[in-house]
């Protein structure tokens, strides 16, 4: 005789063991699998993007990554008949309405001579110089000591990888002059010698970091204004080179533009951009992929529940006939919901963070770390969250309308 | 007194519903044709706790009908019922899981006992959900109505008048101020309709509730206060 009469508290078993029939395994099953397919498709694409996204970003921390830097083209017949190479304010305005231009900053150039000198163990650098400025909100992450202050004097500067490079596996090679690292020359002080305007000073600066993208050399914008102010002729001039932050950096509009109105991208540095975008583009779809299948896995479940409980609606009516709350009821298909939902989640999980053990060795070679795991977890977890709702919703629904009848 | 209160009061054990009132009340069914005749429908009909009632019908007539309407799963009718002082078209689906549980047991004419499960699962399913009776209770009654040898069978097993006893302990496993028993002992011969009746009344004597019965014409072995012809 089967009576566990004494329990009162598991009444749950009785009614489970009412309501598993018609329970489909292989519905539940094939719920659970394509949920699960779903589900890490989203999330490694997810995660892979957040670990192989700093190669990409690491390209360059100073800059902005949606950028391009925009000149004029110099031809020998434009410069022979004195042509403009400066952008003129009706440029500057038709630029920066154009639909994929976010913002668009100006270079700024000094109105003086520079003369630099670098001095290192007892021999010495001297040369002519150039540079230029950008606005702040153009470099991405700025150095801690960005900025100037006429009081203290010094100058951070930040200067093309590629000259160090040049000097390193050029310059000091032939010379023989010692090959310096990133960090030492940020140690080495730089004199900057300044004339114009009558007055000839000289201030210190200092190497704070390196760009691959710019191919100039950078001081802060208050520098320029400064000493422009103090050594120059106190004209204003219009610039010859913009930064360009733009929105879709992949976009034909921008190469056609470009191409139509004469100008040239500085380098060929809008690779990566590309890059990045393909990268993006190339997770949004299968992420989407992904998305569908978990959707599709979701309207598996709806179904099954639906035929279950059309199969078992007259037990599910006789309960409540017996004085069942329709929430008792439905907790069983709840209970069973959920628990599919939960090792659909922990499955996934795992077997992200598997596959991610499995590449991270690969990303980590090209000198990334990876990300952080936690927003692919929060995500599967809002999706499986969302699905289990829905779900809840359902059965709740449908025991409701059982009431009715 | 709002059901509101009735019902908190109800949890504490202490209120239950008086009288069942029926102010012209008309299924929908009927509305075309009327109800000539009837002593129930379209009438002021007050049932009172404690007191035995049949309504003896011919089929058709609307008798299970009636008993949706008391037990709230069917509410196509005109007029209004109230319980106590309240209109039940106003109750609420918590409410009447309350009042399915605590205050009107049900014994429907198609039992809808659960075939896969055994006989006492099938009053355990109930029983638990009330906590009302102990384990001895139960068998009690199954052996009172001669079939403790059941109790662990199928119910799908049974024959009817068996399963018709088994629906009878197990509308008995709550604490009820009426129990409404349609068409109950229709599968049963004149000695095990004795027995069923008896352990109905001896219930609804001890917790004061009214019944009320229904019949198409094996009437139940009750002493009845009133008969209504439907």
């Amino acid at each position: 005789m089967s009576n566990g009469i004494n329990n009162n508290g598991k009444s749950g078993n009785l009614l489970w063991k009412l309501l598993r029939k018609h329970v489909s395994a292989v519905q539940m099953a094939g719920f659970s699998l394509a949920s699960l397919v779903g589900l890490v498709i989203v999330l490694l694409a997810l995660q892979f993007y957040i670990d192989i996204k700093p190669v990409f970003a690491s390209d360059d921390s100073f800059m902005r990554q949606d950028y391009l830097v925009l000149t004029k083209t110099v031809s020998s017949i434009g410069s022979l008949l004195g042509s403009n190479a400066e952008f003129s304010d009706a440029e500057l305005d038709e630029l920066s309405r154009q639909p994929w231009v976010r913002k668009v900053g100006r270079f700024t150039t000094p109105q003086y001579r520079i003369y630099g000198s670098l001095t290192f163990g007892n021999r010495a650098l001297r040369t002519y110089l150039f540079y230029e400025s950008v606005p702040d909100e153009f470099i991405d992450e700025l150095p801690a000591d960005w900025g100037f202050d006429p009081v203290h004097g010094k100058v951070p500067v930040i200067v093309s990888r590629d000259y160090l490079a040049l000097y390193n596996f050029g310059f000091a090679a032939t010379r023989n002059m010692p090959r310096v690292s990133e960090g030492m020359i940020g140690m080495i002080p730089v004199q900057l010698t300044l004339s114009g305007n009558g007055r000839s000073e000289t201030v210190e600066g200092r190497i704070v970091g390196f760009s691959n993208r710019l191919n100039t050399i950078i001081v802060p914008e208050e520098f320029m204004q400064w000493s422009n102010e103090r050594f120059g002729a106190g004209e204003r001039r219009q610039p010859s080179r913009l930064i360009v932050e733009v929105s879709r950096p992949g976009d034909k509009a921008i190469t056609e533009y470009v191409a139509a109105h004469g100008y040239e991208i500085a380098g060929d540095k809008a690779d990566s951009g590309k890059a990045s975008y393909l990268l993006r583009l190339m997770t949004g779809v299968i992420v989407a992929v992904g998305t569908i299948i978990s959707l599709l896995a979701f309207f598996v479940l709806l179904l099954s529940i639906s035929l279950l409980m059309q199969k078992n609606s007259r037990k599910l009516q006789d309960l409540l006939m017996l004085g069942y709350t329709p929430a008792a009821v439905s907790a069983p298909y709840v209970k069973m919901v959920v628990a599919a939902n939960a090792a659909v989640l922990v499955a996934a999980c795992v077997a992200m963070l598997v596959c991610r053990s499995l590449y991270l060795p690969v990303v980590s070679s090209l000198g990334v770390a990876g990300g952080s795991v936690a927003v692919s977890i929060i995500v599967a977890i809002v999706i499986i969250g969302a699905i289990t709702a829905g779900s809840v919703y359902a059965i709740r629904r449908r025991v409701a309308t059982l009431w009715h009848n | 007194m709002d059901i509101g209160g009735v019902l908190a009061a109800a949890e504490h054990g202490y209120m239950e519903i008086s009288k069942i009132e029926l102010h012209g009340v008309l299924p929908a069914v009927f509305a075309s044709r009327g109800a000539a005749g009837s002593e129930v429908w379209c009438r002021d009909v007050v049932l009172e706790r404690g007191r035995r009632y049949l309504v003896s019908a011919q089929s058709g007539t609307g008798k299970s009908s009636l008993c949706s309407y008391l037990y709230g799963y069917r509410s196509d009718y005109a007029g209004h019922i109230l319980f106590g002082d309240t209109d039940i078209s106003t109750l609420g689906v918590g409410k009447w899981c309350e009042l399915r549980s605590r205050h009107i047991a049900y014994l429907p004419q198609e039992m809808r006992l659960f075939p896969e499960l055994t006989a006492m699962e099938n009053v355990e399913l109930k029983n638990r959900l009330t906590g009302y009776r102990g384990v001895g209770d139960i068998k009690a009654m199954f052996d009172r109505l001669g079939i403790a040898d059941k109790m662990g069978e199928p119910v799908a097993r049974l024959s009817i008048g068996q399963q018709q006893r088994v629906a009878i302990i197990r509308a008995l496993c709550q604490p009820f101020d009426f129990i409404l028993l349609d068409e109950p002992v229709s599968h049963l011969d004149e000695a095990n309709n004795r027995l069923a009746a008896d352990l109905v009344a001896d219930e609804a004597a001890r917790q004061g509730a009214g019944i009320i019965a229904t019949s198409v014409g094996n009437n139940v072995m009750l002493t009845i206060d009133k008969e209504y012809k439907l």
